[in-house]
């Protein structure tokens, strides 16, 4: 029974802190290739989550197709928001303060339309494997889990390849490290940089889809979300896909042994002095070598 | 979108109700006044909004019958967004800008904390959707509650855990809000019914995944597991680590929304409540009849509870003497016994409620649908 | 010569002039709005000073510090458990709540401030969520959920300051001495050390500056801002609880901070006022509001860049620029 207990707690743990992960793999693309903390991360999540559910629900199309279709739009949010919040603030020397503020208003827009048009009930996604769980020792663990720590695992994969291997990631990085030079040389700097947010966007929503069959859709969930997904990415160094998905995979471990070993009520206080000595003690972040570029 | 298209239809046919039966009573002269402080955005959000569903009905209900004495009726709504200062300055405004002659709401605990200090310093009687909160409360001579003080909604649980399923051993899964009340309550009966919390885990408001939680809590070997959150995640998180032993909700939980969310694993939860529109009592027809007509749909407690706030207030207003009526006259005629569609309630009581473990109703969640059952708390 | 003397003269004319209008808006306007209204200027008066607290942070320091909510709900429960159920007096509740406020910011500060830029932000953010859960575990001294009613109302010179109207001209002029302290802590040598550090840190430490222990300092007082904010609400409002000190207060002070202007003194003002009227003003417009909310604060932080106090300042310098050479030009 023990035994079962904490393997049931790394199981949950691991689970929460994929999630945490997901976002936290988003800000930390976006942040390396723009140098600005989006806070709307877990918005984009919440609007691909909508969007899947409207279309699996209302237009009765297959999950794949609605997940393709979720992913799309979180991309498509993530340059508009590039275009119509970020341009601009840039345009009138707006502070690393600045482009925080303005993320969060558009998470608040978001969240504020979501319960407007879409209202306060909590909606309920299909999770890949439906509702089945599979059993570890006497622990269950989601089928729907563990495809999102696949996936999850499988799309921090794509991004080092996407960064190493291709033009446009190697343009993505030469952009966000010397715009100037990066201008010099025949980058299209503008326009990486709406890019860069849309490979955010499209993370978020891939983030969406897969989170929101744990939690269901909520117009509060984006918030939340982000806060956890900040705490990965910054833990992992800020820069780097892997770290956010080590980082949100040990604040998830800590927060779920912390329940076994101390108790839940103090969960969050445990996780949260933990990472903070993190943080004094490794000042790169678990993985960035150049973590402290967000200081 | 979908959702604003059939709020707009349901607006719609409010008017036109409300211009047909215009066209019978008509109410005449100016309107009687009285503040509504809900929170309609916001995590409270999911309270605020049955509740003015049913408030609305109910003022539409009120002036179709020919108003109050004669007079229309007026509820002015407000928003506190689920903050506790922004209903301070909502309630200063109804109260002394707009001169309303009594108040409904607000839907949280802290706001009502807020604004409860405004009403009782001029003796306005306030009605709210919140359980008895701190003990100054008491004091609190024109503040009445539509909802159970939370040591009742406990005793209805450990009523129904100890009477009807025998058993004695507990375990306990809450959050942090709603969760953590009801079981201060719990913590305090649990000698009288002879009962022992074998393991008592908590998780925040909005978390993602509980199952450690959970697991804990079927590792303690509990004959019952009570779960008392306002979010789906922890009941299906309980039947997934496979507690199957019996789960005992509480009145919060108890909402269609909640129902879809937990999907196929809500079977067979036991929520001890007020108002199950599948089967209501007699009491209740009326209401669940002209909910159904309005909005299409099933009310359950809040949109209940929304409903007798405005009846039990114009029916006050009218006993004060209408129009004419001080805040202070109709404060004290409400003080007495009423009959509404979620419970009776004697305002009479000390503790402002008078609510009894008899008007409790036991539902089973039978395929999404809530099923009334034969045991009665005595 | 006399030109600009005459320049000088005026400008000064203008800004006693300016001063003498402002204060009388202000005492008149109690008169001219509703309670409602009085009571939103109050909270704007209450959250100036915390706010004032996080601007100082930020604007001297470069610190992010979403731990504001953290020292607002101590002063606020020092208060409330201080005067309910020990029986103490106001005083003394406040300066208890201060002192444990500023040993909180001591004892967290020293280690958390040597984190920068956004690993601090998150240390201060870790620290707001744990207050929070604190607040709501010590239910013995909060609390909890259902919170702590029946605050005694502060007394002045045998007013109770019980409606918003005594509370706006108490309120203000405590948020006034706060920020006239202010403007002159900035002015003084630790002002100067503080500019320094803040713009030249390398500088600083080689003429002998203590960072460290200067911005740890810094820390303490924006926690000590906080604090008494907190103790004035409970006594305002005259009830707490663990809803008022949650992460979208700490939001809400940073939001005065940036929108207000961090370097300037007057936007956190205008920054407090945005922060509690606009959400109370557009509710009137139905439903939309928290999306009209969200909308109106990406315009002011895109199109103010610097702030509402940066934003003043420019049309400050226009207004005095345009006066001159008109002036010049009377006087050949």
């Amino acid at each position: 029974m023990v035994l079962s207990l904490w393997i049931q707690a790394i199981l949950s743990g691991v689970t929460n802190g994929f999630v945490y992960g997901l976002i936290g793999l988003g800000i930390a693309v976006v942040f390396r290739g723009a140098r600005i903390i989006n806070a709307m991360q877990g918005d984009f999540a919440l609007l691909g989550g909508v969007v899947a559910y409207l279309l699996v629900h209302n237009l009765g199309w297959p999950l794949p197709a609605a997940f393709l279709a979720a992913m799309l739009s979180g991309a498509v949010c993530g340059m508009l928001v590039e275009r119509l919040l970020i341009r601009p603030t840039a345009r009138r020397q707006g502070t690393d303060d600045s482009y925080l503020l303005v993320t969060l208003g558009g998470a608040f827009a978001v969240s504020a339309s979501v319960l407007l048009y879409f209202g306060r009930d909590s909606y309920v996604l299909p999770g890949i494997g439906g509702d089945q769980s599979v059993d570890v020792f006497n622990a269950a663990i989601r089928v729907h889990a563990l495809a999102l720590i696949v996936i999850g695992t499988l799309v921090v994969i794509a991004l080092r390849w996407f960064y190493r291997g291709t033009r446009l990631g190697q343009a993505m990085l030469a952009a966000s490290i010397d715009p100037d030079g990066a201008q010099t040389i025949g980058i299209n700097v503008p326009l990486v940089r709406t890019l860069t947010f849309g490979l955010g966007g499209l993370v978020g929503g891939l983030a969406g889809m897969l989170v929101t069959p744990l939690i269901n859709l909520h117009y509060e969930m984006g918030l939340l979300l982000t806060l956890k997904g900040f705490a990965a990415a910054v833990l992992g160094g800020l820069t780097s896909p892997f770290g956010a998905v080590f980082g949100g995979l040990v604040l998830g471990l800590v927060e779920s042994l912390a329940i076994v070993t101390v108790s839940s009520g103090y969960k969050d206080v445990i996780a949260m002095t933990i990472l903070i000595l993190i943080m004094i003690v490794m000042p790169q972040g678990l993985f960035g070598r150049r973590g402290r570029m967000g200081g | 979108m979908v959702r604003s298209v059939s709020k707009l239809l349901i607006c719609t046919a409010i008017a036109a109700g409300a211009l047909a039966t215009a066209a019978i009573a008509q109410p005449k002269g100016e309107p009687i006044k009285i503040g509504a402080i809900l929170s309609l955005s916001g995590p409270g959000a999911g309270l605020g909004q049955p509740e003015r569903a049913g408030i609305l009905l109910a003022e539409q209900a009120i002036n179709a019958r020919g108003g109050i004495n004669g007079q229309p009726v007026k509820i002015i709504i407000e928003d506190d967004g689920s903050k506790p200062d922004i209903a301070k300055s909502k309630a200063e405004r109804l109260v002394f800008d707009e001169k309303v002659v009594a108040m409904i709401g607000p839907s949280l605990t802290a706001s009502t904390g807020a604004v409860s200090a405004i009403t009782n310093a001029e003796g306005l009687a306030q009605i709210t959707f919140t359980g008895l909160g701190p003990k100054i409360e008491l004091t609190y001579k024109s503040l009445y509650h539509v909802l159970p003080p939370q040591e009742l909604n406990a005793r209805a649980m450990l009523e129904y855990t100890t009477k009807a399923l025998k058993a004695k051993r507990i375990g306990v899964l809450h959050d942090t809000g709603y969760g953590q009340v009801v079981l201060n309550s719990l913590n305090a009966l649990h000698d009288k019914y002879g009962v022992e919390f074998t393991a008592v885990e908590k998780f925040e408001v909005g978390a993602t995944d509980v199952s450690a939680q959970a697991a804990k809590v079927r590792a303690a070997n509990p004959e019952v597991v009570f779960v008392i959150a306002t979010s789906p995640v922890p009941f299906r998180n309980a039947r997934q680590v496979k507690i199957e032993q019996p789960i005992v909700s509480a009145i919060g939980s108890a909402s269609y929304d909640y129902i879809r969310g937990i999907g196929e694993f809500a079977d067979d939860i036991v929520f001890p409540e007020f108002v199950v529109g599948e089967d209501p009592k007699p009491e209740q027809k009326e209401f669940v009849a002209a909910f159904q007509k309005a909005y299409n749909a099933l009310p359950k407690n809040f949109e209940a509870a929304g409903w007798d706030s405005a009846q039990i207030l114009a029916s006050g207003i009218a006993k004060a003497g209408g129009a004419k009526a001080t805040p202070k006259e109709i404060a004290a005629a409400i003080r007495g016994v009423h009959q509404g569609a979620m419970a009776k309630y004697d305002f009479s009581r000390d503790d402002m409620t008078g609510i009894e473990l008899s008007s409790y109703v036991f539902s089973k969640v039978v395929k999404g649908k809530f099923e009334r059952l034969p045991f009665v708390a005595k | 010569m006399s030109s600009r003397r005459i320049a000088v003269t005026a400008s000064r004319t203008l800004t006693i002039a300016a001063w003498i209008a402002g204060i009388a808006v202000w005492a008149a306007l109690p008169w001219l709005l509703g309670r409602g209204s009085v009571d939103i200027l109050v909270f704007a008066g209450l959250y100036t000073i915390a706010g004032l607290g996080v601007s100082f942070l930020l604007g001297q320091c470069g610190i992010v510090s979403l731990a504001q909510s953290v020292f607002y709900g101590i002063g606020a429960y020092s208060t409330a458990y201080g005067t309910t159920v020990l029986g103490w007096p106001i005083p003394a509740c406040m300066l208890a709540g201060i002192v444990v406020s500023g040993l909180v910011a001591m004892l967290v500060g020293t280690p958390v401030l040597r984190l920068s830029g956004y690993f601090l932000a998150l240390a201060t953010l870790a620290l707001a969520i744990m207050g929070h859960v604190l607040f709501l575990e010590w239910d013995w001294l909060t609390g909890g959920t259902l919170g702590i009613g029946g605050i005694p109302h502060l007394s002045l010179f045998g007013f109770t300051l019980n409606t918003p109207f005594r509370f706006y001209y108490f309120i203000w002029p405590c948020a006034a001495v706060v920020l006239w302290l202010h403007y002159n802590l900035l002015r003084s040598r630790t002002g100067i050390a503080l500019r320094a550090m803040r713009d030249a840190p390398s500088a600083a430490k080689v003429a002998g500056i203590r960072v460290e222990s200067l911005r740890v300092r810094t820390f303490i007082l924006s926690a000590v801002l906080g604090s008494f904010a907190g103790s004035l609400f409970a006594h305002y409002v005259s009830f707490v609880s663990v809803d008022s000190f949650g992460i979208d207060r700490a939001i809400g002070f940073l939001l005065i901070a940036v929108l207000g202007g961090a370097r300037s003194i007057s936007g956190t003002v205008v920054g407090a006022l945005f922060v509690t009227a606009a959400p109370n003003l557009l509710s009137r417009l139905g439903e939309i509001h928290p999306l009209l909310f969200a909308l109106l604060l990406i315009v002011a932080v895109i199109f103010l860049p610097s702030g509402f106090g940066g934003a003043f300042a420019d049309l400050w310098r226009r207004l005095g620029g345009s006066l001159r050479p008109t002036v010049k030009d009377g006087t050949p």
